[in-house]
């Protein structure tokens, strides 16, 4: 990699690039001038028309004026125009800090007229004692007062969502070894048996699992496990579902269904490592097993990483399949707090929001990890002197 | 007498392509035999038949006076024994270079890890990489690599060293340094099969030349024999050949 420090675009853009100096800024002062034309909130700093906000409006209409005169100057010296009155150095370089001026401007602006207001209506919402109509006030109103329902069920989604993975990439691995057993010549009659089975189990696991829809698993695994208390044991039904929780049959969903697209994954990161790596292992005597463990499985799970964080981020928003047994996950909350206000759309589109910024976040956590992974493991050769 | 490794009719196909068709081969102990003749003419699948990569068909392959055709015989044992050093390199990607050395002595052998090291450390001091020790494997040169492997098979303590055109994948500049490794091990008596297209190192190092055609040895004998005056006109061909492309010979 290059040492050297490369100015990114932005930086550049800021520092040295003044061709959408003009266009730019006058976007930038047509909507200080919308902004300041808007009615301020109940705690607004600035007023509706006071002395600075009319300032405020000058400074933008100002440069407005000074661009459209650019431009008539563009339009007429069409050819010429780096020759023009307007190129002049100094000129560029006030018309530049004249558009970070007005960045400022905007930047007052946008906390008074959208930030402070957005906080205003929020405190306003929440005071509030029935749901208003208003599409963006319902959503805040029936957010807060369902807040205890969707923080619990955010973290059952989240719980969901990690725990199912980390239970489902062990049993990827242990599925991943039944699934790519052969028999060979070398082995005798038990062995060989052994090994068609295992491999023929994960086989039909993994067409099974990844054939048939999560939400229908569910179900199955959900009445399975609670048809076996009531025949095999005298509990009641309450009994049974403090036992056999629907938390507990999700996760073991979850982690059942994961199991098989995870093994599927690491199959693939199996398959990528080059033939050399296990000659070279069995070549010096080791066992199929010890190549397996110390060389095959090392790599191909660090291959596989990224598409082991994928699974996650799957897991986070498929996790939702799982309300339809009961579990309380975010879908499940979702669901009740629509069912209590009355009102569908509005709460949904936090629920969605909600899910997008968990994946995000995720993405960015798996993004920061594996590259911390992949760097400590790829640069710099350390000399033993 | 008896040599240490001894091939018996060994035939191997791979589908139609019948590849070996009855190989017949002795190896003494101390010998390096090179085996030389075109690609494709089954030079590789031999070598690697012997500590069964491939699996042959059928014939014999002795060694240590147990056939290791025989499915009852305990091959990790026997291939403890035969050292291996490939084209690719084939070092561990997941492991630096002194755990490449290492990992088989103490995972197969059980040997204690500091003894393990000391044993590798020594190795990798004889094939000029004392430097490199902690070096991530990915990272060194092909020459380097292939220093590596050989000093990681050499760690095992084999009887016996199998090369599979250990420099054909590297630059002409760094050959040199792979071939020099392999000189050494020869003149302290390392038994060493060798195929490789190196004429040049073939003619110096080897106490027997193999030649290889179709799958079969056709001759074989003391380097100034095939090189000086080879009876087959199929050798002629093959090695006027190399004497036109490389001015070798």
């Amino acid at each position: 990699m290059d040492n050297k420090k490369k100015t990114s675009g932005i930086v550049h853009f800021i520092q040295t690039d003044h061709r959408y100096a003009y266009l730019g800024g006058s976007v930038l002062a047509i909507i200080c001038l919308k902004l300041a034309a808007s009615q301020p909130s109940v705690s607004s700093f600035l007023g509706a028309e006071t002395p600075f906000v009319l300032l405020l409006k000058a400074c933008a209409s100002v440069f407005l004026l000074v661009s459209a005169l650019a431009l008539i100057v563009k339009l007429t010296h069409w050819k010429t125009y780096s020759h023009t009155w307007i190129k002049n150095p100094g000129l560029v370089k006030a018309t530049r800090f004249y558009s970070w001026f007005l960045a400022i401007v905007f930047f007052i602006l946008a906390v008074d007229r959208l930030l402070i207001k957005l906080i205003d209506t929020v405190r306003e919402c929440i005071a509030l004692t029935s749901n208003p109509t208003e599409f963006f006030r319902s959503m805040i109103y029936m957010t807060y007062n369902g807040r205890g329902m969707m923080v619990y069920g955010i973290w059952t989604t989240v719980r969901l969502a990690l725990l199912g993975t980390a239970i489902a990439f062990f049993l990827g691995i242990l599925m991943v070894f039944l699934r790519i057993q052969q028999p060979t010549r070398r082995d005798n009659d038990f062995i060989k048996f052994i090994k068609t089975i295992a491999h023929n189990f994960a086989a039909l696991y993994i067409f099974i699992i990844r054939g048939t829809p999560m939400m229908v698993q569910a179900l199955i695994f959900y009445y399975a496990g609670f048809n076996i208390f009531t025949h095999y044991t005298s509990m009641s039904v309450s009994q049974i579902n403090e036992v056999w929780s629907f938390f507990i049959s999700g996760l073991i969903t979850i982690s059942l269904n994961s199991t098989a697209y995870l093994a599927e994954v690491l199959r693939g990161g199996i398959q990528a490592i080059d033939a050399g790596q296990a000659e070279a292992a069995r070549s010096l005597g080791m066992t199929e097993w010890q190549t397996m463990v110390k060389v095959i499985f090392p790599q191909a799970i660090k291959n596989s990483i990224p598409a082991i964080g994928n699974e996650f981020i799957i897991n986070i928003k498929d996790s939702s399949v799982l309300s339809v047994i009961g579990v309380m996950d975010l879908m499940f909350a979702t669901k009740s707090v629509s069912g209590i206000y009355f009102r569908s759309l509005e709460i949904y589109c936090v629920a969605a929001l909600i899910y997008l910024v968990l994946t995000y976040l995720s993405s960015l956590l798996l993004k920061y990890l594996s590259g911390k992974l992949g760097m400590s493991n790829s640069r710099g050769i350390t000399s033993s002197n | 007498m008896e040599p240490i490794l001894k091939l018996e009719k060994l035939e191997k196909s791979f589908g139609d392509l019948h590849v070996l068709k009855g190989i017949d081969l002795e190896v003494y102990k101390g010998e390096v035999v090179c085996v030389i003749g075109a690609s494709g003419s089954g030079k590789s699948t031999m070598l690697r038949c012997i500590n069964l990569l491939e699996e042959a068909d059928s014939g014999h392959i002795w060694f240590d006076g147990q056939d290791l055709m025989d499915l009852s015989t305990n091959l990790n044992a026997l291939r403890q024994k035969i050292g291996m050093v490939f084209q690719t390199f084939n070092l561990f990607n997941n492991k630096n270079v002194l755990d490449n050395c290492t990992m088989a002595p103490i995972t197969v052998k059980h040997i204690p890890k500091a003894q393990a090291e000391t044993t590798a450390i020594h190795h990798l001091q004889t094939v000029g990489l004392s430097d490199f020790i902690h070096a991530d494997s990915r990272l060194l040169s092909g020459g380097q690599k292939q220093r590596v492997a050989i000093a990681r098979a050499l760690c095992m303590e084999p009887e016996i060293m199998l090369f599979d055109e250990p420099t054909s994948a590297l630059d002409p500049e760094i050959v040199g340094e792979v071939l020099d490794v392999m000189k050494n091990l020869a003149k302290e008596g390392m038994t060493m099969v060798v195929v490789t297209h190196e004429m040049a190192f073939a003619k110096e190092v080897s106490d027997r030349v193999v030649f290889m055609d179709q799958g079969v040895i056709l001759e074989q004998g003391s380097p100034a024999e095939v090189f000086g005056n080879p009876r087959e006109a199929r050798t002629r061909e093959f090695l006027s050949r190399y004497l036109e492309d490389k001015g070798e010979v």
